[in-house]
């Protein structure tokens, strides 16, 4: 069995411990909150709310409804890309002990913190989704009937880019100190907290944005009801070489991570 | 030299294995050549690529099942990064290098769950990595909890427990199952005083249970206890290889 299938093997076979370590520290996080979990809905509510009253009226949108629920799945789907891009650098450092001292595949850590990712997500996203029915009810509807695609493109990103970067980090350090600048450029420069129409002629920047694609695919299906799927399936098979390319260099960088970390 | 019957399998074979570690940090790359070589027992080496340290040297030997092997070797000698290797924390640079069954490293230090986790929780996600399942998992735990005598503390996150109290959990938890192969180092620590009578008792009971046995020691009484072969590293090579008081004779008059 090749290298590579035998961290598959490992992934697959290690399921329960990493999901299982990714639950046990979204539950510690809270242990000792009133609320718990909820917080995690809660702040993007509350991010949600302060910044649909300032830009709602800076940029004097006419259909307030409409644009909180633009705004606020977009952000909701922005501060998960933007958690998991970084917690990137420290995706092998925090487990710099179990890397030199065990021989338990790496693969294991980046699927622990995409677990972890990824909960996060699904938590934090269904609160807001109940709260946005407020202003347009159709959404969980709209989720079921066109967003799953996006839904499962999204979480395929969040494993595989993050994971990218944190190797290619591993190789050249001054990479991390790029990604905190590049990040918040990307939150500026994309359609978030405006409409894409608001860029006038520089509209195509935001098609040239690595992850706006994902971002708007899954926006766009909740609030129109609409799935894209020629985009979908494309961003899918981008997600799959992904998959498969940061998989294939963590196993080529295996033998040289306990002596990076 | 073997000292294992000609008939049982090979559990280990190393053909001209050499590991070379890269040397990436501005700090070492300012040290002289000289304090690096004492530092690590490996010989330093310039490539295109940058600085490497060649921390193994083309080692070649064949441990089969049933063998009990002890590594002999000062300080940096190579020992550790013996253990890494055969356990696969450490993938050889150039040689042949097979491992016919898993090699359990119990070299570890830390849980594979964080600091703010409970006790409890470092022990399941332990029992889910070895076993992918929650079977048997009660047993395991009140098994653990009795051994490393943490009680009601097992349900509180690790970050308050004392060195001791994390020593013996680790212990507790590492001795819990028998090996195939183990690549034990002795270094592996076992908490406090009063503890200690306990562990040392449990280990030899673990160590017996161990299919193949590769131990790393500076200690001439544990090797004699439980090895019958010794390898003797110096500088990344093994230099000696044959039963355990020649090789320990050999170390003590070439090294000591």
């Amino acid at each position: 069995m090749s290298t590579f299938a035998k961290a598959l093997r490992f992934a697959w076979d290690s399921r329960r411990a990493w999901w299982f370590t990714a639950t046990a520290r979204t539950r510690e996080r809270f242990a000792r909150t009133v609320l718990g979990s909820f917080w995690l809905g809660l702040s993007n509510l509350l991010s949600i709310a302060v910044l649909a009253l300032v830009y709602g009226t800076v940029f004097k949108v006419a259909d307030f409804k409409s644009y909180v629920v633009y705004l606020g799945t977009g952000l909701v789907i922005w501060n998960t890309i933007a958690a998991a891009v970084q917690s990137a650098p420290n995706l092998f450092r925090t487990n710099a002990g179990n890397i030199k001292n065990t021989n338990i595949n790496p693969i294991f850590y980046s699927l622990e913190e995409w677990a972890f990712q990824a909960q996060t997500f699904l938590q934090s996203f269904g609160l807001v989704v109940l709260a946005l029915m407020l202003f347009q009810p159709t959404l969980p509807v709209h989720l079921i009937t066109s967003g799953i695609l996006p839904l499962l493109n999204l979480l395929l990103f969040i494993y595989w880019f993050p994971l990218l970067l944190c190797l290619l980090g591993a190789q050249y350090e001054d990479f991390f100190q790029l990604v905190p600048v590049i990040l918040q450029l990307i939150f500026l420069l994309s359609p978030i907290l405006y409409k894409k129409e608001a860029l006038g002629f520089l509209a195509w920047t935001a098609d040239l944005n690595p992850l706006y694609p994902v971002l708007n695919n899954l926006r766009h299906a909740l609030i129109q009801g609409d799935l894209r799927i020629s985009q979908a399936l494309i961003i899918l098979l981008l997600n799959l070489l992904g998959i498969l390319s940061s998989v294939r260099l963590l196993v080529r960088q295996r033998r040289i991570l306990p002596f990076q970390v | 030299m073997t000292l294992a019957s000609d008939d049982s399998k090979p559990v280990l074979e190393l053909r001209d294995v050499w590991l070379r570690i890269p040397v990436n940090t501005r700090e070492v790359r300012t040290l002289k050549k000289a304090l690096i070589r004492s530092v690590t027992g490996g010989a330093l080496r310039k490539t295109s690529k940058g600085t490497e340290i060649e921390a193994l040297r083309g080692i070649t030997c064949t441990i089969h099942h049933g063998e009990r092997v002890g590594l002999i070797g000062h300080n940096g000698a190579g020992k550790s990064t013996f253990l890494r290797l055969i356990s696969g924390i450490y993938v050889a640079t150039t040689g042949f290098f097979r491992a016919s069954c898993p090699v359990y490293p119990m070299i570890q230090k830390s849980f594979i769950t964080g600091p703010e986790l409970s006790g409890l929780q470092a022990v399941k996600g332990h029992y889910l990595l070895m076993h992918g399942h929650l079977r048997g998992f009660p047993g395991f735990l009140q098994e653990v909890v009795e051994f490393s005598e943490l009680g009601d503390f097992i349900h509180l996150p690790m970050k308050g427990y004392s060195e001791g109290m994390s020593a013996r959990l680790l212990f507790a938890l590492l001795t819990s199952s028998s090996h195939d192969c183990l690549a034990l180092d002795e270094g592996f620590g076992s908490g406090d005083a009063r503890f200690y009578e306990r562990a040392q008792q449990r280990l030899e009971q673990f160590i017996t249970t161990a299919g193949t046995l590769i131990l790393a020691s500076h200690s001439d009484g544990l090797l004699k206890q439980f090895c019958k072969r010794g390898l003797v590293f110096s500088q990344g090579q093994i230099l000696f290889d044959g039963p355990i008081d020649e090789s320990l004779t050999y170390y003590h008059e070439h090294f000591c």
